[in-house]
């Protein structure tokens, strides 16, 4: 329904906002979790998890099934993150 | 007895352009006019003001919020409203319009009346007035696109000259010759009423279709179903009111002057007063409704002798800087040729501005919209030419109700 964020700019389209980037996050033996970005780079450890919350939406359609967590990052960054819990892959959002 | 204050008709024209600020973009969007298109509210950006026609065949309608119209038609092209252009484009309408009769009304956006009484010594017939407002509405619709065609009704009152119109086919009249409104309204839908939609609705259930069902019934009968409006209903339908097209007065020159005490030399000072005058002419009660024309720079020099300059605009404006940037230019390029002792400044001439939107420095607010979009379109033009694309946005809602969070607003490309 709404164009992507990275369609071409073109007069009189919408554009997406707040669109869902893709991380990584790796959870390690020792309880550890590591949030990376797509090119790699580390986002850095996971030091509290401060809320959790689950969206199922559109079952009629397509199923959106999301666990987002809110965590702070090492040095007190605010992140929210969610699981796509139909395929697997985890993202950063604005809540 | 008293004299009245503005000139009326009887007879009147009706000049209507449907969607008229969609048009208005039309005109300035190369290309537009083949998509299906809306604008969308000046007040509220969630919802839907104007609606294309191809936009209409895929079932999107005015008042609709954006999800719902781009569910329906994914291509439909969404636009930001510029109502000051609108503002503008209209008001130069009716100045055109002015040269076929002084009684000129605008009623809204798009709809505007023109008095014809006593016309017909100057262009003769009924059909020749409309065929003299149709060359002059052709002239003005030069820049416009083709799709901004006008209708054209003509009759006695306002009324019977708005139903022809609205029965009119682009670009075409329907003439209604005296003595015939009451067979012409006759066989009209009650939709060309101006009825609300509970009375539209009560009328229908009750099987009245056209104004001639209307008219037929006793007028008691429909006062005392539906009140005053009602009656008032029944007379327009039976062709009983004739309401007369009420033109406005052009005011009469305003002017403020200075006296120095010390007579002036120095160019800014003078500028400096200027700016004054202009501003305090500005706020003259006379101009209000009205744009300035054309304005005239009176200067006494020490010594005798006088300086003057005679400005007209090409776009009536009530835009302080505007009207002071030709003259300042003239104190630039020739100014006095010594000191000023006096300094007076004339408004001449003025150019109506629509009584609709009101944004023509009505207030100080207004006033102040108008200079704020200028700047804003000034600020987005230097940004697109310095990084070679849009890059402003505005943000809308598109389901704030949603649960997931990027489907609650969205970009539009901001053109201001």
């Amino acid at each position: 329904m709404v164009a992507p964020t990275r369609a071409p700019l073109r007069t009189d389209r919408l554009r997406t906002v707040n669109a869902p980037k893709p991380v990584t996050v790796d959870l390690q033996e020792s309880g550890l979790m590591t949030v990376g970005r797509p090119d790699g780079r580390t986002a850095g450890h996971v030091e509290a998890i401060l809320e959790s919350w689950r969206i199922d939406d559109e079952w009629w359609r397509q199923p959106i099934a999301r666990a987002y967590l809110e965590v702070m990052l090492e040095g007190g960054k605010r992140l929210v993150l969610f699981q796509d819990l139909i395929t697997g892959e985890w993202f950063s959002q604005m809540p | 007895m008293t004299m009245a204050r503005h000139p009326t008709s009887t007879l009147a024209a009706c000049v209507w352009i449907p969607l008229f600020p969609l048009r208005c973009e039309e005109a300035r969007r190369e290309g537009l006019a083949g998509f299906p298109s809306a604008l969308l509210a000046p007040d509220t950006t969630r919802k839907l003001w104007q609606v294309s026609p191809l936009a209409r065949h895929t079932g999107v309608k005015p008042g609709m919020t954006v999800s719902q119209a781009i569910g329906l038609c994914p291509t439909l092209r969404l636009l930001e409203p510029d109502p000051v252009h609108y503002d503008e484009q209209f008001a130069k309408l009716l100045s055109a319009l002015t040269e076929v009769s002084p009684v000129v009304e605008s009623a809204e956006l798009g709809i505007a009346y023109v008095g014809t009484d006593g016309l017909e010594g100057i262009y003769g017939s009924a059909e020749k007035i409309v065929e003299a407002i149709k060359r002059t509405l052709e002239c003005w619709n030069v820049g416009m696109s083709e799709a901004s065609s006008f209708r054209l009704g003509w009759g006695v009152g306002k009324f019977t000259a708005w139903v022809a119109a609205s029965r009119a086919k682009r670009s075409e009249a329907i003439v209604v010759p005296i003595g015939e409104e009451q067979k012409f309204l006759a066989s009209q839908p009650i939709a060309v009423l101006p009825l609300d939609p509970d009375i539209h609705r009560r009328l229908r259930q009750l099987g009245i279709r056209t104004l001639g069902a209307l008219a037929a019934l006793p007028e008691e009968a429909i006062a005392a179903q539906f009140g005053s409006v009602g009656r008032r209903l029944w007379l327009l339908a039976a062709g009983r009111i004739t309401e007369r097209v009420v033109g406005r007065i052009t005011p009469e020159p305003i002017v403020a002057a200075l006296t120095f005490f010390t007579p002036i030399g120095e160019r800014e000072l003078l500028i400096h007063s200027l700016d004054q005058l202009i501003a305090r002419a500005l706020r003259h009660p006379r101009r209000i409704g009205w744009r300035v024309h054309a304005l005239r720079l009176r200067a006494d020099i020490e010594g005798g002798g006088s300086w003057l300059a005679t400005i007209l605009l090409k776009d009536p404006t009530a835009d302080g800087a505007r009207i002071a940037a030709p003259l300042k230019t003239r104190l630039e390029q020739s100014p006095p040729t010594g000191a000023v002792e006096r300094l007076v400044l004339e408004f001449t001439a003025f150019a109506p501005g629509t009584s609709e939107l009101q944004l023509f420095a009505r207030d100080a607010q207004a006033a102040a919209r108008a200079g704020q979009q200028r700047a804003l379109q000034t600020a987005a033009r230097e940004i697109r030419m310095r990084i070679k694309r849009s890059s402003l946005y505005h943000i809308i809602e598109v389901q704030p109700w949603s649960r997931l969070p990027e489907r609650r607003y969205a970009l539009i490309d901001y053109e201001p």
